[in-house]
């Protein structure tokens, strides 16, 4: 057996060693199943969510969210990013409100955006693309910052335009630099969406969990966790292998 | 004339300054928002005039109005700081010093990470009840994970020179621990107290938003409720500040204890 494999095997046994302690919790009686549901009950709960229930609904709300904010994130980001570079005076100026509002727990304003938008998916798309635009904002601009100047002066001593200098020198060596603010955004984002669809009980997987939780419904609501912490490993998993491909 | 031309260009190149952008950018902000409130174009009951968010704020500065709710979060903050603390700086000492145990449980610390910790507060609210106590379990674990990553990154970082240096000098475990290590990790630790106490204040009050009977979340939400836009918006303005002020006096003590602590700022994201 391989070392990493060896590793691989001790990771699944830590996770199965605790589903199997809070399965038997469960089953002898130490914990009451009005406090704890066994792990397989949840899993079978989830599982008939998804073939007779509205999980896959739900779902799919939460990921056009994520989308939507990823969309709006990237977008105004990038530009964003860009202006701030090519304006220095502006760049400098706004760089520390951006990390003041980075810093601070703006996700307590989210009433507000329930009065502007209601209790609908656009409040939740509006605070959470806030999240992801703050680190594309500031890698774009540090990107653009610390592109190497011989990169400029080849391309300029090969009387490259302006317009070949940006498409071809320019892009290729700031796109790993902002697809690091992609990926960190994509993490806010995705914490955002199932936060605020938590909290402010609107949109997709969240806002199932929360009325499994108003309803005392006990398996319903570890088989609503089981759904988000699998939504949230299933989607870093892809931006780890996204990365890896970008890089390669 | 001559001294009206003088201060002009003093003025402009003021307003050519980092700070004089942001000043000028705050006044826009500031006239924008008066403009859109006493006009009523845009959602005019968003935009309360700010005098009565101001009166408010003092409001609250001044009379003892608040002092349950602060003293609510606090407690629920400042346990959860202390509970991620005793167990965050242990665990990430632990992990970090052993490379085949960090090799096996980083990648499902860092998965555990991701996952937002408030929607774990109906577990909470099961086992521990709406008291504060399953807001500061949520604040609690929101922490937990800088803590202890930045203290597995300290552990990193600590050069195995220095531990067989002093060993070579006679040193035993103990002071090895206390005058190698310790110094050591001693900046990335503070940096994870700063970082993990802004995750505390997140997690903790934003559950008070969901089910509370008091705290400053709480009240955000009762202010919804009664459509007390302004007491709500200078409300948030309160925390805001107190945030960033208890920030600052880390960064600042820290700093001084710790040369090394980092400037990470994005303390807002770990809820």
């Amino acid at each position: 057996m391989s070392e990493s494999t060896r590793i691989t095997a001790w990771r699944w046994g830590i996770i199965f060693a605790v589903v199997a302690i809070a399965e038997s919790a469960v089953r002898l009686g130490w914990i009451s199943s009005f406090f704890l549901a066994a792990p397989t009950r949840a899993a079978v709960v989830l599982w008939e969510q998804i073939v007779h229930g509205n999980a896959l609904w739900l779902t799919a709300i939460t990921l056009l969210e994520i989308t939507a904010c990823l969309a709006i994130s990237t977008v105004v980001g990038v530009f964003a990013g860009f202006l701030l570079w090519r304006y220095k005076l502006i760049g400098g100026s706004y760089e520390m409100f951006l990390a003041a509002l980075f810093s601070s727990p703006v996700i307590l304003a989210y009433p507000i955006f329930l009065v502007t938008f209601g209790r609908t998916s656009a409040a939740v798309i509006a605070l959470s693309s806030i999240f992801g635009l703050i680190p594309i904002i500031i890698n774009t601009k540090g990107a653009f910052q610390n592109v190497n100047p011989i990169l400029l002066q080849v391309g300029a001593s090969m009387n490259l335009t302006r317009k070949q200098l940006f498409r071809h020198i320019l892009v290729p060596a700031v796109a790993p630099t902002i697809f690091s603010g992609f990926r960190l955004a994509l993490t806010y984002i995705l914490k955002s969406v199932l936060g605020l669809e938590y909290v402010a009980q609107v949109g997709g997987v969240g806002m199932w969990l929360s009325d499994a939780a108003f309803m005392f419904k006990v398996e319903e609501v570890y088989a609503g966790l089981l759904g988000t912490i699998t939504l949230s490993i299933l989607f870093l998993y892809l931006i780890n292998r996204s990365e890896v491909l970008v890089r390669k | 004339m001559y001294k009206r031309q003088q201060n002009s260009a003093f003025l402009a190149a003021q307003l050519q300054t980092p700070l004089g952008v942001q000043a000028l950018t705050l006044l826009l902000i500031i006239a924008v928002w008066e403009l859109i409130g006493r006009t009523g174009i845009l959602f005019a009951e968003l935009f309360p005039p700010l005098i009565e968010i101001m009166r408010s704020l003092w409001t609250y500065v001044t009379t003892p109005i608040m002092l349950p709710h602060l003293k609510a979060s606090l407690y629920e903050v400042g346990g959860a700081l202390g509970l991620a603390a005793l167990f965050g700086i242990p665990l990430g000492i632990l992990w970090g010093s052993r490379t085949r145990w960090l090799e096996i449980v980083e990648p499902l610390i860092l998965y555990a990470a991701v996952v937002p910790k408030i929607v774990i507060f109906p577990v909470f609210i099961l086992f521990l009840g709406i008291d504060v106590h399953s807001k500061l379990a949520v604040g609690a674990i929101a922490a937990f994970f800088p803590i202890s990553l930045l203290t597995i990154a300290g552990m990193r970082e600590v050069k195995q020179v220095y531990v067989d240096v002093a060993r070579t000098a006679g040193a035993g475990a103990y002071q090895i621990a206390t005058r190698v290590y310790l110094p050591a990790i001693a900046g990335q630790v503070f940096t994870g107290i700063r970082i993990g106490m802004g995750a505390a204040v997140t997690g903790a009050l934003l559950a008070e938003t969901k089910v509370a009977k008091a705290g400053l979340g709480f009240m955000i939400v009762e202010y919804y409720g009664q459509f007390r836009i302004a007491d709500m918006y200078s409300l948030l303005l309160f925390i805001f500040i107190l945030s960033a002020l208890v920030n600052w006096a880390m960064k600042t003590l820290f700093a001084r204890l710790s040369p090394s602590a980092r400037a990470g700022q994005d303390a807002g994201m770990y809820f």
